[in-house]
């Protein structure tokens, strides 16, 4: 997945596979690079009653370590997820009802954000439940001497002056997250954002193929 | 969400069909599903699907104060997680007698039996030992939940490598895996669980059963087993009248069950060890792009029930019925509707030519014919019920 011919300008190899999982809804299994996770869909779902909201679902999102109870770190990837889930689902749709999103973590090679969200988005498209569009995040990273890192590994991504991770919408491609660690100034954030603007595209082309070949398969 | 219950027409169908010696996934009342293990590129990390069962265990190491009644052991504690994964109504952190019952009887078969030689865990007496977490993840639930928590949990034991240490006086230096080869993990035996329904107070008893059977039976025997034919647990759940003959019975046919997971378990460790030393890249991602057995092997019954179609028969015409069994077999065959309620069945001759003719000439009628699509592996016998 070239994005442009630059060495730090490529993107790990995303690769996914649907419908892994027989309970939930819509379930996928999706690598970047050694990043591993594996994403499941409930929904809509009947809801408990301190949850229920009376005029849309209520989004309820999880993120699973592999090792060990969540942590806040992983409290943090939850809310994340779910700000995203809220924004793109229709939930409307479904009041008095709930929608279930679960992440696994497999492997965490770096990151572990952007895989999440784009597996994420897989199994709601997986699950068939109503979305206003699709989402794809990529992330990078700004090391010492001032070079951006497109998809950075963990060891980058440790070592980095400072890392960025957006989300983008499908239609407006307007920007549907911004997660940032670390020191920057206004010019490096907006080349960061185009940079990871351009990697997203080339993740909806993946959904696009993807969802192209899994559905020839079937029919 | 609450648990879907499982209503009256179920339970006495799949009674019904036990009573017949059939069970709905067409397997033999002591045969097993499929079982799968693999490994991820972290140590101690493995993926482990009995038919369409899911769990992956990692194990993690932290170094602990002993407890001061073993002052002298390392400490090792099995965690399964009920993860929302795998079924609606799993909860996170909640202590559901599901939870409890399936931890306590892995520590009773792994720990309890001291599977994991606790000695060399210790580094200081009294001080300092290795304590090992075993977190189990149920990623889908299908059935027979502990059987799969319990190899991979074994597995993943069997698989992981713990950092090496150097002691320096006072201190202790842990040393990173790139720095130093890592150690890995005397296991003493490998004790698995192998689990039985019991249904009809125990005129039926069924190996490994999916989640349905779960369900209708009147209780479950889980026994822990080692390769030695020795047994390191067993739980008896439910309310059977079970005479002591049969539950020696099953034990005996748990073992020679226990032995065939225990060699695979070996098999794939010996597998993944001799990758690992040509330097080959393993991983999930490398499960992934290998497009070998689907991962989701969708079972037999639910793929030939999907593949049925109904279709509406026109005009005279025939309809060639492709059956492929698993050892690929073919058999073609074409069907000649000659009235309302009949219809003939002309074979193919080896030279592809029809040798056989229809002889009555009734024809122009609008039956209702049921075709199936191309499905896979079905056994020839699943297909006579073309009706």
């Amino acid at each position: 997945m070239n994005v442009i011919d630059d060495n730090n300008l490529l993107m790990r190899k995303v690769n996914c596979k649907l419908d892994i999982l027989s309970r939930p809804d819509g379930s996928v299994l999706l690598s970047q690079g050694d990043t591993v996770v594996i994403a499941g869909v409930y929904g809509p779902i009947e809801v408990k009653t301190q949850k229920m909201l009376i005029n849309k679902a209520s989004v309820e999102t999880f993120y699973r370590p592999k090792s060990g109870t969540p942590g806040i770190g992983d409290r943090l990837y939850e809310s994340i997820i779910q700000n995203i889930c809220e924004t793109s689902l229709v939930s409307a749709l479904y009041p008095r009802s709930s929608i279930v999103v679960i992440i696994q973590e497999m492997q965490n090679y770096g990151g572990i954000i952007s895989c999440a969200v784009n597996a994420c988005c897989f199994a709601l498209l997986n699950s068939g439940i109503d979305m206003k569009f699709l989402v794809a995040s990529a992330s990078c990273a700004l090391d010492d001497k001032g070079v951006f890192h497109l998809d950075p590994d963990k060891l980058l991504s440790d070592k980095a002056k400072a890392n960025f991770v957006f989300v983008f919408d499908n239609i407006a491609k307007r920007i549907i997250a911004s997660h940032t660690s670390g020191s920057f100034n206004l010019a490096q954030y907006e080349e960061a954002l185009e940079l990871c603007k351009k990697a997203c595209d080339a993740i909806f082309d993946f959904y696009k193929t993807k969802m192209k070949n899994e559905i020839a398969n079937k029919v | 969400m609450r648990e879907s219950v499982i209503t009256n027409c179920e339970k006495k169908f799949i009674i019904k069909n036990l009573e017949e010696h059939r069970r709905l996934d067409g397997r033999a009342f002591d045969e097993f599903r499929d079982l799968s293990i693999d490994f991820g590129r972290d140590w101690g990390c493995c993926y482990v699907s009995l038919g369409k069962t899911r769990v992956l265990a990692q194990v993690s190491c932290e170094i602990q104060q002993p407890k001061s009644s073993r002052p002298s052991e390392g400490i090792l504690s099995v965690n399964v997680e009920l993860n929302p994964l795998g079924a609606p109504h799993f909860e996170p952190n909640r202590q559901t007698d599901l939870f409890v019952i399936l931890n306590r009887i892995l520590e009773k078969c792994i720990k309890d039996s001291k599977a994991v030689d606790l000695e060399s865990l210790c580094i200081k007496v009294n001080e300092k030992v290795w304590a090992f977490r075993v977190d189990v993840n149920v990623l889908n639930h299908e059935g027979n939940i502990i059987d799969c928590a319990s190899i991979a949990a074994l597995a993943a034991l069997a698989h992981f490598r713990r950092p090496d240490i150097t002691c320096d006086g006072e201190d202790t230096i842990i040393h990173s895996y790139s720095e130093r080869d890592p150690i890995h993990t005397v296991i003493h035996h490998y004790p698995v669980c192998i689990s039985y329904a019991i249904f009809n107070e125990g005129d039926v008893i069924v190996a490994d059963p999916t989640l349905l059977e779960e369900g209708v039976a009147d209780a479950n025997l889980i026994i822990g087993l080692n390769g030695y034919k020795e047994v390191c647990g067993l739980h008896l759940g439910g309310k059977a009248f079970l005479d002591p003959d049969s539950i020696l019975r099953c034990t005996t046919k748990a073992a020679g069950r226990a032995n065939i997971v225990i060699q695979h378990i070996k098999k794939v460790l010996a597998e993944d060890s001799e990758k690992r030393n040509k330097g080959i890249v393993i991983g999930f991602e490398s499960a992934l792009s290998s497009s070998s057995a689907d991962i989701n092997s969708l079972e037999k019954l639910s793929l030939c029930l999907d593949n049925w179609k109904v279709q509406k028969k026109d005009k005279k015409e025939s309809v060639v019925v492709t059956v492929e069994s698993n050892s690929e077999t073919h058999v073609d065959a074409t069907v000649e509707s000659l009235d309302e309620s009949s219809a003939v069945l002309l074979p193919v001759e080896e030279n592809g030519q029809q040798v056989w003719n229809v002889s009555s000439s009734e024809s122009d009628s609008d039956v209702e014919m049921i075709v199936p699509q191309s499905f896979k592996k079905i056994k020839p016998s699943s297909t006579i019920c073309i009706d």
